[in-house]
């Protein structure tokens, strides 16, 4: 179905796009700055440091890892002075008719987490004014665990990993898609702006010319997306690696990545297809409105994220078989909803029957261009 | 190869473009398309192509037995008239790519390469950047870049433009090689003195009109009756007056008080030299045989006229 010259052409593309150092060092910046920002949130943890707290002689609260309350035994003035003028103090806390008042120079996160053991001494006083043991008090504390059981058996779960993947599958696909939506453009409108694409059509057809620059850019797209996905996992481990934590994969549902990548390929060459079509009908792309229309690809991202939250509703089942929007829908209800095999399959099978389409529509739109050289064809040639 | 276009009609919204064209290309030959900006030289070749088609008439390729509407890609060498390739990429790139998409194999095309850019000098240049050489040199590439693949028929549509005499010089050369190669050569072109040293049968076109057609001599023979005279005065008179003359066709100024006069079919050379003694004593009188260029230039005078009527 595809012939020798449109690889050649899609292997041109690809490599006129594909500068490999540029790409590797802008993988490697990012890199460095999410190490760079890994380290620094090591270092500057809050957390990990101690606090010296002022507090007034008749608090008796204890010390923890964090927090060292101190009581200096003068003024509230002269504290809250030397808090100012040196590093006595990181706060200073007083009573001031029954209430309890933390002072301090500016505020800080580890606020937070002192406010947190002031909550639990006072708790535990009331505790102990209410006669209240430990074991009491710790159950008191303990949250009521709540369990949601679905109904649905093929509902994986609200907020699991499984939406992880998910959102991912649609982050990287609209990063495919920014990537050929670009690239389409620049290619196709470039080419007719460097008056190339008469000799082309002397040499090649024009199906034969759209089908090698959809093949290409549609490369470059998944390039872009499987190069995001490695730096969003690398990211994932840098960070894993500086939060002492081991690095788990064990979220990643390998049969669900299996089918994500027809539907991202077919997706993708949909979508720059309909790219082709309307940069083949533009002239000049500063002064023609048609590349916005573009853009109308990224829908299905925005339709799928919208009802992410109802995998299984009535409007993800619609948007999972609508080819149109399936590539983006039937991975993201994959991954959210157990499904029965047909369903991706029969999605698949209708995705392919309009990425055909829509390549022969864009091959005819590129004639019709050419058949008008010098002037831009309007929506109505584009469609007779 | 054979080529023939017959009755072929061409128009573009309210513009007709090609007006009843007809002629045949034998192979092997070089046929020159001639005509001012506008006479539908483009259209001819866009039709050729198989870019356009024509909304009445016919146009027959004949190749070894087999006959098509337009010339098969797989025969055809191109240079448009809108013209370019990429200008980041170096010569050898753009013409190693545009020879694979003719399907030829890497080493092919290469030793291809090898044997043009040497006869254009560009040998050196190869890896240049497109972007990096004169318009000229960009022109040798295009020229390159259409007979890589040894088509048999080259379509050349202005290939002098651009260029200085030296490189027009250059290009006649590598038309004459093309039709020693046995290629078949059909080029558009307003460079009469080039035209006419390479041309085996030509076609003079305006308005969408075919206005002479056939060989040199034949031309020649077709136009005898306007014959041309040259003359001179013995003082000063007004090129636009000897216009005005109804037995002249056109005026050309050779020198002070000097002029090459293109008679008019019916007139005679009595009524013509009785007419130009209105003007003043004539020093010279000398009768001569039209030039393509005096040939172009009386038919496209006599062209304008009728179209404007």
């Amino acid at each position: 179905m595809i012939s020798r010259q449109s690889l050649i052409v899609a292997r041109w593309e690809f490599l006129r796009f594909f500068k490999w150092k540029q790409q590797l060092v802008s993988y490697l910046l990012m890199l460095a700055v999410i190490a760079a920002i890994a380290l620094w949130s090591f270092f500057t943890d809050e957390s990990q440091q101690q606090y010296r707290i002022a507090v007034p002689a008749e608090l008796q609260i204890t010390n923890t890892e964090q927090f060292q309350f101190q009581r200096p035994g003068i003024a509230l003035e002269t504290q809250l002075m030397q808090m100012q003028s040196d590093d006595s103090w990181h706060a200073v806390i007083s009573l001031q008719d029954g209430q309890l008042v933390v002072h301090t120079l500016t505020g800080k996160k580890w606020l937070q987490q002192l406010d947190e053991v002031l909550q639990k001494h006072y708790r535990h006083l009331a505790a102990q004014q209410m006669g209240l043991n430990t074991t009491q008090l710790a159950a008191l504390e303990q949250p009521v665990e709540i369990e949601t059981r679905y109904l649905d058996q093929s509902y994986k779960g609200k907020d699991t990993p499984e939406k992880i993947i998910a959102i991912g599958a649609l982050i990287l696909l609209f990063v495919g898609l920014s990537t050929a939506f670009g690239q389409v453009l620049v290619s196709i409108t470039g080419e007719k702006q460097q008056r190339v694409t008469e000799q082309l059509y002397a040499i090649v057809t024009p199906q034969q010319w759209m089908d090698g620059k959809v093949l290409g850019h549609s490369f470059s797209a998944l390039k872009a997306m499987l190069t995001s996905a490695l730096v969003m996992l690398l990211s994932f481990a840098v960070v894993s690696v500086f939060t002492k934590k081991a690095v788990d994969l064990s979220w990643l549902d390998i049969s669900v990545v299996l089918w994500l990548i027809p539907f991202a390929l077919l997706g993708v060459v949909l979508c720059a297809s309909f790219m082709g079509a309307i940069a083949a009908s533009i002239d000049d792309p500063n002064n023609s409105g048609k590349s916005a229309v573009m853009m109308i690809t990224w829908l299905p991202m925005v339709f799928t994220f919208i009802v992410i939250d109802s995998p299984a509703g009535i409007g993800m089942t619609i948007l999972s078989f609508v080819p149109l929007t399936s590539f983006a829908a039937m991975p993201v209800k994959m991954a959210m909803v157990t499904v029965p095999w047909w369903q991706p399959l029969l999605s698949l099978l209708l995705l392919l029957a309009t990425v055909y389409w829509m390549r022969r529509v864009a091959g005819r739109v590129f004639l019709r261009g050419m058949q008008m050289y010098g002037k831009e064809p309007s929506w109505g040639d584009i469609v007779r | 190869m054979q080529l023939i276009v017959t009755a072929i009609n061409k128009a573009y919204s309210s513009v007709q473009a090609v007006k009843n064209a007809s002629f045949h290309i034998n192979s092997g030959e070089i046929f020159a398309l001639l005509g001012p900006n506008g006479a539908g030289k483009s259209s001819i070749i866009r039709m050729l192509v198989g870019m356009t088609k024509p909304d009445s008439g016919s146009i027959m390729i004949s190749y070894q037995d087999q006959h098509y509407d337009h010339v098969p890609r797989r025969l055809l060498g191109y240079l448009p008239e809108d013209r370019g390739l990429y200008p980041d990429k170096s010569i050898e790139k753009n013409l190693l790519y545009l020879a694979q998409l003719h399907g030829l194999s890497k080493s092919k095309a290469l030793s291809e390469m090898d044997y043009w850019l040497d006869v254009f000098e560009l040998t050196q240049r190869r890896h240049d950047e497109l972007k990096q050489l004169s318009k000229g040199n960009q022109q040798k590439v295009q020229l390159i870049a259409a007979v890589l693949h040894q088509p048999a028929l080259v379509i050349l549509d202005e290939p002098f433009s651009g260029l200085d005499p030296i490189n027009q010089e250059k290009v006649v050369l590598f038309l004459q090689q093309l039709k020693a190669k046995g290629m078949t050569v059909i080029l558009s072109a307003h460079q009469m003195a080039m035209v006419e040293k390479l041309a085996d049968h030509m076609l003079l076109m305006a308005q969408g009109q075919v206005v002479l057609a056939g060989t040199l001599q034949q031309i020649q023979q077709q136009s005898q009756n306007q014959r041309q005279m040259k003359v001179g005065f013995s003082s000063e008179v007004n090129a636009a007056q000897l216009e005005q003359l109804a037995a002249v066709v056109t005026v050309q100024q050779l020198q002070a008080r000097h002029y090459l006069l293109t008679l008019a079919e019916q007139a005679s050379v009595s009524d013509c030299l009785k007419q130009l003694l209105q003007y003043g004593e004539l020093t010279q009188v000398e009768m001569q045989s039209a030039d393509l260029h005096q040939l172009y230039l009386a038919a496209m005078a006599r062209h304008k006229p009728e179209a404007a009527a």
